[in-house]
C-alpha cells in the first residue's frame, strides 16, 4: 500500500514578503513602499499575510492603487495564500520613516 | 481612445482625461489665432474678436479644465464618493458646446442667438456642476479650508458666466442695462479671483504639498485669502448696484489676496521634504511670478495688461502645470494600475516627453510676459511675438498631453532605493 503524502504548505519566508514589498514603488516618487517608511507592519500567520501602511498624504490619489499592488505582489510569494492590506492614517507618515537612501533620492538630506 | 477606467459608482475617468485634451487644443487654436492676428491684443479697446480669444481661455481650456478634472480632483480632496458621478457626462458636453458657441458667438460680432443658446448652456452646466460640487462636501467628513476653497471657486465659476450673460444681454435689453449697468468689473473680479486664484489656491495648497512632499501648511492663510475674495466680491456688487466708489477698496483686497498665496506657496516649499521639483511643478511655481507683475501693472495704470498677465501668465500657467501632472496621474491609473506599482508599470515622469515640459514653460511664459507687455503698451509687435510664443508653449502642450494620454510607456524596474525594516515584524 502505498502512504498517501500530505504535504503542509510552506510558511511564506519572511525575508521573501519583505523583498515583494521592496518591488511595490510609488509611481509618483519612484522609490519603494518600504524605503519610503511606509509600511508599518507586517504580519505572518500561517499562509496568511497582513500589512498595515500608510500613504505619504491622506487622498493620495494613488491609494487603492498601490494598495492593490501590494495585495498583488505578495499574493505571488511562495507559501501566501492570503492578503490583507490595511491603509491607516494614524500614526501620520513623516519624513523620519524614510532610509537614507529614499532621503537622498528625494534630495533631502 | 481615451483610456477609461472605473470601479462602480465611480465617475469615468475618461470625462476629466477628454476635457484635458479638448481644453489643450483650444488654447494652442486660441494661441494659433493670436499668431495670426495680434492686432487683437494690442487694439485700444476690446474687439468682439478679442472677447472670442479670451473666452477660448477662459471657458474652453481653464474652466473646462477645471469642471473636467473636478470629477476626479474633489473626491481625492474630500476622501469620499463624487455625488451624482454620472451628472459630468452631460455637463462637460454642454459646457463645450455653449462655450463654442459664446466663442462663435462673440467672433460673429455678438450673435445674439448663439450667445444666447451657449450663454444659457454654460450656465445650467457650470450651476449643475457646482450643485455637484456642493453636494459632494455635504457628504464629506472632512471638510478642511482647501475643500472648502474649491467648491466655493466651483460656485464662483457658476456665478461668473452667469454675470457674463447677463452682461451680453445688456446691450439688447434696456432696463437690465439700466438696473445693471454694464458691471465688467464685477464679472472679471469673480471669474480671475473668485473662481480661478481661489481654485488655483485651494487645490494648489494640497496638490503641491503632494507634489513636493510638504506637510500642509496651516489653513489660516488660505481662509483670510478666501475671505478677501468674499469682500472684494462684494465690494465690486456694490460698486456695480449701489453705485458705491469701492473699486479701489476691491483692488486693494485682490492684492492681498494675491500676496497671501504668494506666502502660502512659500510656506510649503520651505517645508518640503522633495527638493528636486519636477518640471510641471516648476510650472506651476513659475506662474506665481504673474502676480506681482500683475499688481505692479495696476498700479502703473495699465489694468488691461495686468488682466492679461493674471490669465495668461497666473492662471493658464498654473493650470498648465497641475494639467501635465493630473493627465499623468489619472492615464497611470487607467492603464496601468491593475499592473500594480513596479510590476510593469512606468513611472508617472516617464510617462512626459521631457524635451515638450521645458517647451511648454518657456512659450506660455515668456508668451505670457510679452502679451501683458503689449497689452499694456498696444503693442502690435510684442502682440505678434506674444502669439507665436504662445502657440509654441500650447502646441507643446497638446503634443504632450496626446503622449501621456495615447504614448506607449516603458515599464520601469526594479527597486530604487535600499530599504527599511518595517517598525515591527510578527
Amino acid at each position: 500500500m502505498t502512504p498517501t503524502l500530505h504535504t503542509l504548505a510552506p510558511t511564506p519566508d519572511p525575508d521573501a514578503v519583505l523583498a515583494a514589498l521592496g518591488e511595490v514603488l510609488d509611481p509618483e516618487l519612484a522609490l519603494d513602499i518600504l524605503s519610503l517608511g511606509l509600511v508599518y507592519a507586517v504580519q505572518i500567520a500561517g499562509e496568511a499575510v497582513a500589512v498595515e501602511m500608510t500613504l505619504t498624504t491622506p487622498g493620495c490619489p494613488l491609494h487603492g492603487s498601490i494598495a492593490a499592488a501590494v495585495e498583488g505582489r505578495l499574493a505571488r510569494v511562495e507559501g501566501v495564500d492570503a492578503v490583507t492590506v490595511t491603509v491607516v492614517w494614524d500614526p501620520p507618515w513623516t519624513p523620519a520613516a524614510m532610509s537614507d537612501a529614499a532621503r537622498h533620492a528625494l534630495g533631502f538630506s | 481612445m481615451i483610456p477609461q477606467a472605473a470601479g462602480p459608482g465611480d465617475p469615468p475617468t475618461a470625462l476629466p482625461l477628454a476635457a484635458l485634451l479638448l481644453g489643450t487644443l483650444a488654447l494652442a487654436a486660441g494661441a494659433s489665432a493670436l499668431a495670426l492676428h495680434p492686432a487683437l491684443l494690442a487694439s485700444a479697446a476690446p474687439t468682439p474678436a478679442f472677447l472670442a480669444l479670451t473666452h477660448v481661455v477662459t471657458l474652453l481650456y481653464v474652466a473646462l479644465l477645471f469642471a473636467g478634472t473636478l470629477q476626479q480632483l474633489l473626491p481625492v480632496l474630500l476622501v469620499t464618493r463624487l455625488a451624482w458621478p454620472r451628472l459630468g457626462s452631460f455637463a462637460l458636453p454642454a459646457l463645450v458646446a455653449g462655450s463654442a458657441a459664446v466663442v462663435g458667438g462673440f467672433a460673429l460680432g455678438f450673435e445674439p442667438h448663439l450667445l444666447a443658446v451657449g450663454g444659457t448652456l454654460v450656465t445650467l452646466a457650470l450651476a449643475a456642476t457646482a450643485l455637484q460640487a456642493l453636494r459632494t462636501l455635504a457628504g464629506a467628513s472632512r471638510r478642511d479650508a482647501a475643500a472648502r476653497g474649491l467648491v466655493t471657486a466651483t460656485a464662483y465659476l457658476a456665478l461668473t458666466v452667469a454675470l457674463g450673460f447677463l452682461l451680453a444681454a445688456t446691450p439688447h435689453l434696456p432696463a437690465l442695462a439700466r438696473a445693471l449697468g454694464y458691471p465688467v468689473s464685477l464679472h472679471l473680479t469673480v471669474g480671475l479671483y473668485g473662481a480661478f486664484l481661489l481654485g488655483i489656491a485651494a487645490a494648489g495648497q494640497r496638490l503641491l504639498a503632494m507634489f513636493a512632499l510638504a506637510k500642509e501648511t496651516r489653513a489660516y492663510r488660505l481662509r483670510i485669502l478666501t475671505g478677501l475674495v468674499h469682500a472684494a466680491v462684494v465690494a465690486e456688487l456694490l460698486t456695480a448696484l449701489a453705485r458705491l466708489p469701492l473699486h479701489g477698496a476691491a483692488t486693494g483686497l485682490l492684492a492681498a489676496a494675491g500676496a497671501l498665496q504668494l506666502w502660502e506657496v512659500a510656506a510649503l516649499l520651505r517645508v518640503r521634504i522633495r527638493r528636486r521639483l519636477e518640471p510641471p511643478v516648476q510650472r506651476y511655481l513659475l506662474a506665481h511670478a504673474f502676480l506681482p507683475l500683475a499688481g505692479a501693472l495696476v498700479l502703473a495704470g495699465r489694468p488691461g495688461g495686468a488682466g492679461i498677465a493674471l490669465l495668461l501668465g497666473f492662471v493658464v500657467l498654473a493650470a498648465s502645470g497641475m494639467q501635465a501632472k493630473i493627465a499623468s496621474f489619472l492615464t497611470w491609473q487607467t492603464r496601468y494600475a491593475a499592473r500594480g506599482a513596479g510590476g510593469g508599470a512606468p513611472l508617472l515622469r516617464d510617462m512626459l516627453l521631457p524635451g515638450f515640459e521645458p517647451l511648454t514653460t518657456f512659450g506660455l511664459a515668456a508668451g505670457a510676459a510679452a502679451a501683458a507687455l503689449a497689452a499694456s503698451l498696444r503693442s502690435e509687435p510684442f502682440a505678434a511675438v506674444a502669439g507665436v510664443l504662445l502657440a509654441i508653449g500650447a502646441w507643446a502642450q497638446l503634443v504632450q498631453t496626446v503622449a501621456i494620454l495615447f504614448g506607449r510607456h516603458g515599464a520601469h524596474a526594479g527597486r530604487t532605493a535600499a530599504p527599511l525594516a518595517p517598525k515591527e515584524q510578527a
